[in-house]
């Protein structure tokens, strides 16, 4: 009955299916009419298109799915068993990979991992068991075509019921829409790392320098910075793009309608190549209830940094008649997406300008190991961007001078006397807001110039926010910890874990069953999502059983962040950085799981005889 | 200066308006939620269970000037509240549930009972005893009797930061 409920009910997002797709559903509702015992299943269609992308600065060629890019949004069902078929029109082999979907490891759609990809003119049927809910994404697997365009939402409908109400609800899908293909972009940054960087500092910027801070400190600083293959600048590798929300640029301006009062779920994924953006609404306060799909405890914030290949689902309750603007900045501010949730369409807010954009310094290169810390004698740290009040030392209480007081007005210390104290050692101090004194977030270096603050001075989100609602799994030892050093060459643009780029490494064996400890030491200056397919990334955030489980999890430069995983899905996975262009400079894994269900394991050699690109 | 003596003094404020406020609310005029019932005029008993992060029933319907016993169990994995008021009174009451989570007073499923019976100075806590609320562990169960006054925009709320703005909400219709 259900699919016959599906299959003339489309949800409005899959308006866009063919005709003959149609078709192909209305018969699977007839077929499920008449037996009644078969499971539960959804069929879905998509054809991989040509298409046009117009971003309101520029045209261009790309790709889409059902004639558009993005493409539909999937709406699925917790519980249900999807057929997905997937039309190649493309004269090249394509591929979709689920991103976040827990699923056998042949339906992953990684070319050369999970089967051998799509060839131009071929149909090929996806078919798994939707087990899990929440807001997830897909995308083209093979070469750059989801950088081309080539992605699309899901949307994962629980069986019982949300932890959280809303009235309405949204997909809000952000990419860096760049007007040169993934391809070109490639070959330009392999030749001249910094091709799209406009950020750099100049001439001018150096005696700039030299007068504000001295010859000699100026020199060393550069030097330092020049000793790295690095450029102080490399908060983003490609600039020159345009945020697109659903597929329309800031001028386009996408617009999500609400009567005054609803409370609105927005789910937000970034679907970037390269880009993360810093969120925010003004006049309203977030309040995040998932992340990766996963829920959350709530908690309300003013902005939040979603990392490439991260969903954040937020609640909202516009209560007056106006338009409110979403507003993305790049971490690296050389670009925005916007957007509109309005009482009507036409009606629009104030967009924000975009701030400074964010200098890395010193403390962000923590983890860089073959510095020559000698060649810095000369330097004079106290010109340094500390930018924090922990600075090197923990809580020095002599930083705290610019500790907003302003919220105590009104006090009357008369009554502290006799105060006894010594019942306070259960205070988490760690938690204390230290008001203006220095931005700081343990996901990030200490002394870091990359900690993100809220335009109104009020609440970033940070990792260390996200606790579980419910915890998937129980809280056990790991069984072992592998050390993952993210490494690259910015300079000759290679990018690699442990130093090793894909094709010259070993894959990463795993065994069924254990539960493996993840350690990312990221020694680069950039910020790297770390991607692991087919099973839960637990990201540690000294939560115990309440760390939340994501599908990416990111890595800051000069930081170390622990993950695990409970092994407990057979097959070979992929394991990257989500940023497009370091994924195919080398910055990835494949992951073996041995051992498990024996039906699985005879699968694995014949894709791995298939062979294909990744 | 001790950063946290500050800190804790500030709590003790903040409790302490919050108390004020609640009674101030208790006089009965058009926005206020009622007052505390007398066991003996009680009408009937609604039972109302907390999960993570709603109520079952997430609306009840009552008279003008019932005494109702409502019987609250947390049958969800975190700490929970179940608060009767005006949705400003729920919006000034969720700073001061904010300071308790930034002062480790809840803590995901746990309270800190110490804490919350620590002497502030000048009789304050942050016991979180005010009538018209409890403030309940996993597994806990506790009564609320309470009177309503006359018609008026009344919820009952959880407000742990996060979950009253999540929809930890209910309705209070008046017949």
């Amino acid at each position: 009955m259900q699919g016959l409920v599906k299959a003339f009910q489309p949800s409005s997002n899959e308006v866009q299916l063919g005709i003959k797709q149609m078709k192909i559903r209305l018969l699977t509702g007839l077929l499920t009419l008449l037996m009644p015992a078969m499971v539960m299943a959804g069929e879905y269609g998509l054809t991989v298109d040509r298409v046009k992308i117009d971003t309101g600065d520029f045209v261009k060629e790309g790709i889409g799915y059902n004639g558009a890019s993005p493409g539909p949004v999937m709406r699925f069902k917790e519980g249900e068993n999807v057929r997905i078929n997937v039309t190649n029109n493309l004269d090249e082999m394509t591929s979709i990979h689920w991103h976040g979907l827990i699923l056998p490891f042949d339906q992953d759609g990684v070319p050369g991992i999970s089967f051998p990809g799509i060839k131009p003119g071929e149909t090929f049927t996806y078919e798994f068991p939707i087990q899990q809910a929440g807001t997830y994404w897909f995308h083209s697997h093979s070469g750059f075509q989801e950088p081309d365009g080539a992605y699309g939402a899901i949307v994962i409908e629980p069986e019982g019921r949300e932890p959280f109400r809303y009235d309405r609800e949204y997909v809000v899908q952000l990419t860096d829409k760049h007007p040169h293909s993934g391809d070109r972009i490639m070959r330009n940054l392999k030749m001249m790392s910094d091709y799209y960087n406009r950020e750099q500092q100049t001439v001018g910027e150096f005696f700039s320098d030299v007068s504000k801070n001295g010859l000699m400190n100026t020199v060393s600083d550069r030097m330092a910075w020049g000793s790295m293959r690095m450029m102080k600048a490399d908060v983003e590798d490609i600039h020159g793009f345009t945020g697109l929300i659903n597929g329309k640029g800031p001028s386009q301006n996408w617009t999500g309608i609400f009567e005054p009062g609803e409370r609105i779920r927005l789910r937000f994924i970034n679907s970037s190549a390269m880009t993360y953006f810093d969120i925010r609404i003004p006049g309203l306060d977030m309040t995040v209830v998932q992340a990766d799909g996963n829920n959350v405890q709530p908690v309300s914030v003013d902005e939040f940094r979603i990392g490439v290949a991260e969903t954040y689902d937020v609640i909202v309750r516009p209560k007056d008649e106006q338009a409110y603007t979403i507003f993305a900045e790049s971490m690296g501010r050389s670009g925005y997406a916007r957007a509109t949730l309005a009482p009507e369409e036409g009606m629009e807010a104030a967009v924000p300008q975009l701030r400074e954009a964010a200098r890395l310094t010193m403390a962000d290169m923590g983890g860089m190991p073959g510095m020559d810390h000698g060649s810095m004698a000369g330097m004079d740290h106290g010109n340094m961007d500390m930018g924090s009040s922990e600075g090197v030392s923990g809580m020095d209480h002599s930083n705290m001078g610019s500790m907003d007081h302003s919220n105590m007005k009104g006090m009357d210390h008369s009554n502290m006397k006799g105060m006894d104290h010594s019942d306070m050692s259960g205070m988490d101090h760690g938690s204390m807001a230290m008001g203006k004194g220095g931005p700081s977030d343990p996901f990030y270096a200490k002394g870091s110039g990359l900690v993100p603050t809220a335009a109104n001075g009020g609440k970033f989100l940070s990792y260390s926010d996200l606790k579980a609602q419910d915890p998937l799994y129980e809280d056990r030892e790991p069984t072992r910890e592998i050390e993952l050093r993210l490494t690259g060459n910015m300079e000759r643009y290679t990018w690699s874990i442990n130093g090793v780029k894909y094709e010259d490494a070993d894959p990463i064996r795993l065994k069924y069953g254990e539960r493996v400890r993840f350690k990312f030491v990221n020694e680069t200056m950039m910020t790297h999502p770390m991607h692991l397919h087919g099973m839960w990334s637990i990201l540690d955030v000294g939560a115990g059983q309440w760390n939340p489980i994501k599908h990416t999890v990111s890595v800051n430069p000069g930081t170390t962040v622990y993950m695990e995983t409970e092994v407990d899905e057979p097959g070979q996975w992929a394991f990257h950085c989500h940023l497009s262009y370091h994924a195919a400079a080398g910055m990835f894994r494949k992951v073996i799981v041995e051992g498990g269900p024996e039906s699985t394991q005879a699968k694995t050699g014949v894709v791995a005889e298939d062979g294909g690109e990744a | 200066m001790n950063v946290s003596k500050l800190l804790v003094a500030g709590v003790a404020f903040s409790m302490s308006a919050g108390a004020f406020a609640a009674g101030a609310h208790g006089g009965g005029h058009g926005a206020s939620s009622g007052e505390p019932g007398k066991a003996s005029e009680v009408a009937r008993t609604i039972t109302v269970e907390m999960y993570d992060n709603y109520y079952e029933p997430e609306e009840i319907t009552v008279k003008p000037g019932e005494t109702v016993r409502f019987v609250v169990e947390n049958k969800g994995s975190l700490v929970h509240e179940f608060n009767i008021g005006t949705p400003a009174m729920h919006e000034s009451h969720q700073k001061e549930m904010m300071m308790m989570v930034e002062h480790g007073v809840i803590q995901g499923g746990k309270l800190n009972h110490d804490m919350m019976n620590m002497d502030m100075g000048n009789g304050h806590s942050m016991k979180h005893d005010d009538p018209n609320s409890v403030l309940l562990e996993p597994g806990q169960s506790k009564e609320v009797v309470w009177k309503f006054s006359d018609k008026g925009n009344i919820e009952f709320a959880c407000n742990v930061p996060g979950h009253y703005q999540s929809g930890m909400y209910g309705d209070v219709n008046f017949e």
